[in-house]
């Protein structure tokens, strides 16, 4: 089932990695609130008197749907579908990870073509400008962005990286 | 006569009552009770993760007595917080064991009110030394087939002899592991003089990377450590690494998982210049940090 999904966030090309997610999910991507079955905000607090809302890395309660800032994109599809019907989502105890080892869960690796999108990005360019740079279309760059935000956990980039 | 059944069960009554005797409750008027081990006479253990955040607790023996602990040192990198007793009490912990894949585990805790409980598995994995997250070096990877709750955690571990495997510990999905007694003794002499434990640190958050193929074919790895962040004022920072540098061996040793750079970095690093070698711009960099302890874990 296709659904209406308006998104919110705070940074824009987390925004726009979310948005290549949510269609990737089959769903479509409104750019505003008014008629949306699902509101997705992203670091952001929405007020929740409009249609069911799945909430990223904010803890409100009241909100039909949270879930941590690194959901992966399967989550997030069945966070949307799941209060578009009714249901109330909660990520399973976030606060009690274990005793793990290092790189437990593996870290998906990056490959050259990510990398050099992830320099151009750090270095402030624009989509467009990386996408010039590197000699690719924009609908690419977006994919490259998309499959960086899933692999790095997305806006805190550092969130899946390991200290040493 | 008993059936084998019975004297299964008569055995396990014995090693419960015998475990009385150092699983210990830990309470105090701020936190949740949690469970512990008393290690020795003036020292007892316990789950870091779950581990108050106060100094000072109750420990709470199997037979009512109470005496009061103060927090002697910490170490997320084994899991192990440890105590220290103002009143010595008598302990008899039994002696280490080998663990065995396959052999009975007898997991002990506390309940909150004074009483012990008791849980029975098996070891269903076993594996060498390992590497935790935040860095510390476990000498077996011993996991046992049942969950363990934040309040049970931290307890004796035992195998059928009464020999002691370790202190339990919740993993991944409320997994039972046991942190080996070997690693315990090991971070008590530090915990217990400076009330920490050391361990290298270079200031770099790292992701794994696969290499372009010509560095590949040149230098025979196929994965290395990208650089994401730097801390300005730590070892690899005052070194010259730069954000985006790809890392590749640290000490001589190839770097593909985070783990190659953490066996790197134990205790005895520290101080020690060590080699770096990194990818930057297409070429390879030799620089050399002094590696220093952590500032704060």
């Amino acid at each position: 089932m296709t659904l209406l999904v308006a998104i919110v966030a705070a940074d824009p090309v987390r925004r726009l990695g979310l948005a290549a997610l949510v269609t990737r999910a089959g769903h479509q991507v409104l750019e505003s609130h008014g008629g949306a079955d699902v509101v997705l905000a992203d670091d952001v607090a929405v007020c929740s008197d409009g249609p069911p809302v799945v909430a990223l890395g904010v803890a409100e309660a009241g909100q039909a749907g949270l879930l941590p800032c690194d959901a992966t994109a399967a989550q997030i599809d069945a966070a949307i579908r799941s209060v578009a019907a009714g249901l109330i989502v909660r990520a399973a105890d976030p606060r009690r990870p274990g005793f793990r080892a290092i790189g437990d869960e593996e870290a998906p690796l990056l490959t050259p073509r990510e990398i050099e999108v992830l320099a151009a990005i750090g270095n402030g360019l624009s989509n467009k400008a990386v996408a010039r740079q590197l000699g690719i279309s924009l609908h690419t760059m977006k994919f490259h962005v998309e499959a960086l935000l899933r692999k790095l956990g997305a806006s805190k980039p550092s969130s899946r990286t390991t200290t040493s | 006569m008993q059936d084998t059944l019975a004297q299964l069960s008569d055995a396990l009554v014995e090693r419960a009552a015998v475990a009385q005797g150092f699983v210990i409750g830990i309470r105090g008027t701020q936190f949740q009770p949690r469970s512990g081990t008393l290690w020795r006479a003036d020292v007892a253990v316990a789950s870091e993760q779950v581990a108050p955040k106060t100094e000072e607790a109750e420990i709470v023996l199997a037979d009512g007595r109470v005496a009061q602990a103060r927090v002697a040192g910490r170490d997320r990198g084994t899991n192990v917080v440890a105590f220290r007793l103002q009143q010595p009490v008598e302990v008899d912990l039994p002696a280490a064991v080998e663990p065995r894949l396959g052999a009975f585990a007898l997991v002990f805790g506390a309940d909150g009110g004074g009483g012990t409980i008791v849980r029975m598995g098996v070891v269903r994995a076993l594996g060498p030394a390992w590497h935790s997250l935040g860095g510390g070096r476990i000498d077996h990877r011993i996991s046992l087939d049942l969950t363990i709750s934040s309040a049970e955690e931290g307890g004796p571990v035992l195998d059928a002899s009464g020999g002691l495997l370790g202190m339990s510990t919740a993993g991944p999905r409320g997994r039972a592991l046991v942190i080996p007694a070997a690693t315990i003794e090991r971070v008590l002499t530090p915990l217990l003089t400076a009330g920490r434990v050391e361990r290298g640190w270079l200031g770099l958050a790292l992701h794994p990377v696969a290499l372009p193929e010509a560095i590949t074919a040149e230098g025979g790895q196929g994965r290395g450590l990208m650089v994401m962040r730097v801390s300005r004022d730590g070892p690899a920072g005052k070194a010259g690494v730069l954000a985006g540098d790809i890392l590749v061996s640290v000490g001589g040793a190839p770097t593909g998982h985070p783990g190659d750079v953490a066996r790197q970095l134990g205790p005895e690093s520290v101080g020690q210049t060590i080699e770096l070698r990194l990818i930057r711009s297409g070429s390879v960099l030799t620089l050399a940090a002094m590696v220093t302890a952590h500032l704060a874990r």
